[in-house]
């Protein structure tokens, strides 16, 4: 297939993905955010300032230290889901998806499409009305989250399992383990146990390290299955393996490490010889390693670290080989041209 | 706005008499002034939409009583707000008062010192309809038989708290407490701005946790059940919750057998132990073999079980008796013989009716008084004078008259009122009660606040949902957030570190796309 149809699926993929977490993420954590912490253990602190964080610097999310720090709670909100103006807002993410399906609408099945551009639609035509008021970006955000799963509902059932599918996965796949990452490296306490003392007596400090971790499970989305896998209250620690390590969660980092592979090795004509390939066998091995040889209680910021750069890597490479080189590049001029493209249309 | 005349007989939670929101209500009233009517309407359809697609219901018979109807479970988007100071005093009085009534089951079972000392009249305490002689002498794990207890709270016309009812059976609601918060977060985040709320979601995780603590498992991991009657109880909503959100199995009476004296449930890799049991259905239906012999919904041998010490029952059996309205009255001279203490809540004034001169002084001005079945729960068979009949009196009178130990009468309370909204969204004062919700494992722990629950039709104080109540989302404030004004919570006090930016895939240049553009014109 063309290597740029082969990158514009790849980015829908990883598109659909980041609206779908953003929009998970701005749910759990600004609920969260309206109450206070539970008496019983204060926990991790992941609160809407650390999501713009997670988001990095380019985003324009904190554009100098004075600016981030007058930032009021609706404008943060609203900035993340319905400011078409910013590249890492929800809305934002969408454009870019339905931007990326219309240039592939030859591939994607004209279902695929349709629910890609209605969400679209609906979502430009009601920022304006009614999600513009309080509580309505949490509806947008429930919206999103319900077309995403359509969305990928339709490319699973509708969709041949060729090479073009297996690239939108892959798009997704990363994604998915790259905000993750992200989260856990925002919320993650710095030391939280870093002496690996195990069952050691828990000293204050430690034991508001590894408070209950509720806001990062909701804002993965992964709250009922930690409950049915992990025995273990939803501390830090434990939350952070499972989300790192549990391959039977399908949006864990290991499993979607596995995926990623799973998706080049059948897309790669010589996937013996193909360096994504191999890198991301290393790296699934490695984490498999990891959930094995890691004492109870150790340090994971360090791990999280290395895989979201292995990841960071693995993206590079992908250009490199399939793409032709094109790279993905930080750019807001993208968004920009996107924007005033949607103005020349409507014009 | 509410009319000056309800200040005289009723408290409001929200306002003074004079008009002027409380202290810690002023935030909340701005807020709800610049939502106005047509925007609390508005949520409410929101509200009622939700509810409806996430199935929080509750079926009420229709009009012709043919068939049952699903409807939104009543969620009254106007919070009540209690200070941080005033929820540690009830928080201290309910505790004080659990500890007590679990002194009381373990007496009861056990010593009967209480009878001895002439406290409690014996033949009161065995005539009980939950007095279960089948668990004499049985002490389960760390002494503990209520694990989770509500009290039902009320405030007088003077703001002070009241206990009008203790639960410790199967008190339910909890579920109600966590989704209205959920709902209450999504629908209306802006009445929350200027708080800062306790959280309650954190329940389902003490509950867990108390059961493991008094589960008796020595090597493993304690494997925990929600036990249900069945899906067609009414309370099965709650008991899916609170399976789900602990992440444990919900298990009905055909999953569980036993085996030489320790209980297993059915699954598809053969026989599991079950260390504990969160059981929801009552004492009379658990085992056939030692209560009703009828029961279909119960555990042949489970009573043994638990006589063994191989599993641990929440609540434990036999606890009802504690909570029993003729029992009630005994609570303030539990917690001082038991304890020591003076009680830091009070109970509503109660006349027992088995002594001939009381009875016939309450009979006589029975229209003033409420009068309530013993052993009954949720609101049944209870007369409230002022609002009985002629006939509806006279009956209870036989009634009384025909078997006085299972009365009791009380002074009725002016139950305090709290603004609540229309259908229209216009505000009116309603009468609230309050069930706050505790769980007693190495500790006893309360979820801030509890279930409000509030009579929808004006004037009314009955407040049970099976009979047209509604509910309140119930905050408790931080302590020093009732200062009238406060900024917005506090930006993060650390600084989250630097990630690397985020990625966006780029294809064609800009230049080439607006040479596309320029194309099409």
């Amino acid at each position: 297939m063309l290597a740029r149809i082969a990158h514009e699926l790849y980015w829908l993929g990883r598109n659909l993905a980041r609206a779908e977490f953003t929009a998970r993420a701005c749910d759990g954590v600004f609920r969260a955010e309206l109450q206070s912490a539970a008496e019983t253990s204060p926990g991790v602190r992941f609160g809407w300032n650390g999501l713009l964080a997670m988001l990095g610097a380019s985003g324009g999310a904190l554009d100098g230290g004075e600016g981030a720090a007058m930032l009021r709670r609706e404008q943060a909100l609203e900035r993340l889901t319905l400011d078409a103006d910013r590249p890492d807002s929800m809305l934002a993410c969408v454009e870019r998806a339905r931007e990326g399906a219309r240039t592939v609408r030859d591939v994607i099945s004209a279902e695929m499409w349709e629910a890609i551009n209605a969400t679209t639609l609906s979502l430009r035509r009601d920022a304006a009305a009614s999600w513009r008021l309080p509580g309505g970006a949490y509806q947008a955000s429930q919206y999103v989250k319900q077309r995403t799963a359509l969305i990928w509902g339709i490319a699973e059932r509708a969709m041949l399992r060729d090479e073009a599918k297996r690239f939108l996965d892959a798009g997704g796949f990363i994604e998915v383990a790259d905000m993750v990452l992200r989260m856990l490296r925002v919320a993650l306490p710095a030391g939280a146990a870093s002496d690996g003392g195990g069952a050691a007596a828990p000293d204050p400090a430690e034991a508001r390290a590894d408070g209950n971790a509720f806001a990062l499970l909701q804002a993965v989305g992964g709250f009922h299955a930690y409950l049915r896998a992990v025995t273990a209250p939803p501390n830090a620690q434990p939350v952070a393996r499972f989300l790192l390590f549990q391959r039977a969660y399908p949006d864990s980092v290991a499993a979607c490490v596995d995926s990623l592979h799973e998706a080049f090795a059948a897309a790669d004509a010589s996937p013996h010889e193909s360096k994504p390939v191999l890198r991301v066998s290393r790296l699934a091995a490695d984490l498999e390693f990891q959930r094995r040889a890691l004492p109870d209680g150790a340090e994971l910021l360090g791990i999280c670290e290395r895989v979201q750069h292995e990841l960071a890597r693995v993206d590079q490479d992908v250009a490199e080989r399939y793409f032709a080189g094109a790279t993905g590049d930080v750019a807001r001029s993208s968004l920009h041209a996107t924007g005033g493209e949607r103005n020349a249309v409507a014009a | 706005m509410p009319e000056a005349t309800a200040h005289d007989l009723f408290y409001d939670e929200l306002f003074e008499p004079g008009g002027a929101p409380r202290r810690a209500a002023a935030a909340l009233v701005a807020e709800l002034e610049r939502l106005g009517a047509d925007g609390l309407a508005e949520a409410g359809r929101r509200r009622d939409a939700a509810f409806l697609q996430q199935g929080i219901t509750f079926e009420t018979a229709a009009a012709d009583g043919s068939r049952s109807l699903e409807r939104p479970f009543p969620l009254d988007l106007v919070p009540r707000v209690l200070s941080g100071a005033e929820w540690s005093h009830l928080k201290r009085g309910l505790a004080q008062r659990i500890r007590a009534l679990n002194h009381f089951v373990d007496d009861v079972y056990h010593g009967r010192e209480i009878v001895r000392e002439e406290i409690v009249p014996w033949t009161l305490v065995a005539s009980r309809s939950h007095f279960a002689r089948a668990v004499h002498g049985i002490r389960p794990p760390g002494g503990v038989y209520c694990h989770v207890a509500g009290c039902d709270l009320v405030r007088h016309a003077d703001g002070s708290w009241r206990v009008i009812e203790d639960n410790v059976r199967t008190p339910s609601g909890i579920s109600y407490v966590i989704e209205n918060r959920a709902a209450m977060t999504q629908l209306v985040p802006q009445l929350f701005a200027g708080y800062r709320v306790r959280p309650v979601d954190h329940y389902p995780q003490l509950l867990l946790r108390a059961l493991r603590s008094v589960a008796p498992s020595a090597d493993s991991e304690a494997t925990v059940v929600v036990w249900t009657p069945g899906s067609l109880n009414s309370a099965y909503f709650e008991h899916a919750f609170l399976a789900r959100q602990m992440g444990v199995e919900l298990v009905e009476a055909s999953d569980l057998v036993v085996r030489d004296d320790v209980l297993y449930m059915r699954t598809t890799r053969g026989l599991v132990r079950v260390h504990a049991v969160y059981r929801r259905l009552d004492d009379d239906f658990v085992d056939p073999l030692e209560f009703r012999p009828d029961s279909l919904l119960g555990v042949p041998g489970l009573v043994r079980a638990y006589r063994a010490g191989s599993v641990a029952i929440a609540n434990a059996f036999g606890t009802g008796v504690a909570d029993d309205k003729a029992i009630y009255h005994y609570v303030p001279e539990m917690v001082r013989f038991y304890l020591g203490e003076e009680p830091l809540l009070e109970n509503v004034t109660t006349y027992l009716l088995h002594d001939a001169e009381v009875r016939e002084q309450v009979l006589s001005r029975i229209g003033e008084l409420v009068v309530k079945p013993t052993g009954e729960s949720g609101g049944k068979g209870v007369c409230i004078g002022p609002h009985a009949s002629e006939q509806e009196l006279e009956e209870v009178a036989a009634a009384v008259r025909a078997q006085p130990e299972a009365w009791i009468a009380q002074e009725l309370v002016r139950l305090s009122t709290v603004p609540t909204a229309g259908p229209d969204g216009v505000l009116a004062p309603r009468h609230v009660d309050l069930r706050p919700f505790a769980v007693f494992g190495e500790r006893i722990d309360i979820v801030p606040g509890g279930l409000t629950r509030v009579a929808l039709e004006e004037g009314s104080m009955i407040v049970n949902s099976s009979r047209g109540g509604g509910s309140k989302d119930t905050w408790v404030l931080e302590d020093g957030d009732d200062v009238a004004d406060r900024a917005g919570p506090p930006i993060a006090d650390t600084t989250p570190p630097a990630l690397p930016d985020l990625r966006y895939g780029t294809w064609s240049s800009q230049q080439q796309q607006q040479q596309q553009q320029e194309e099409v014109r």
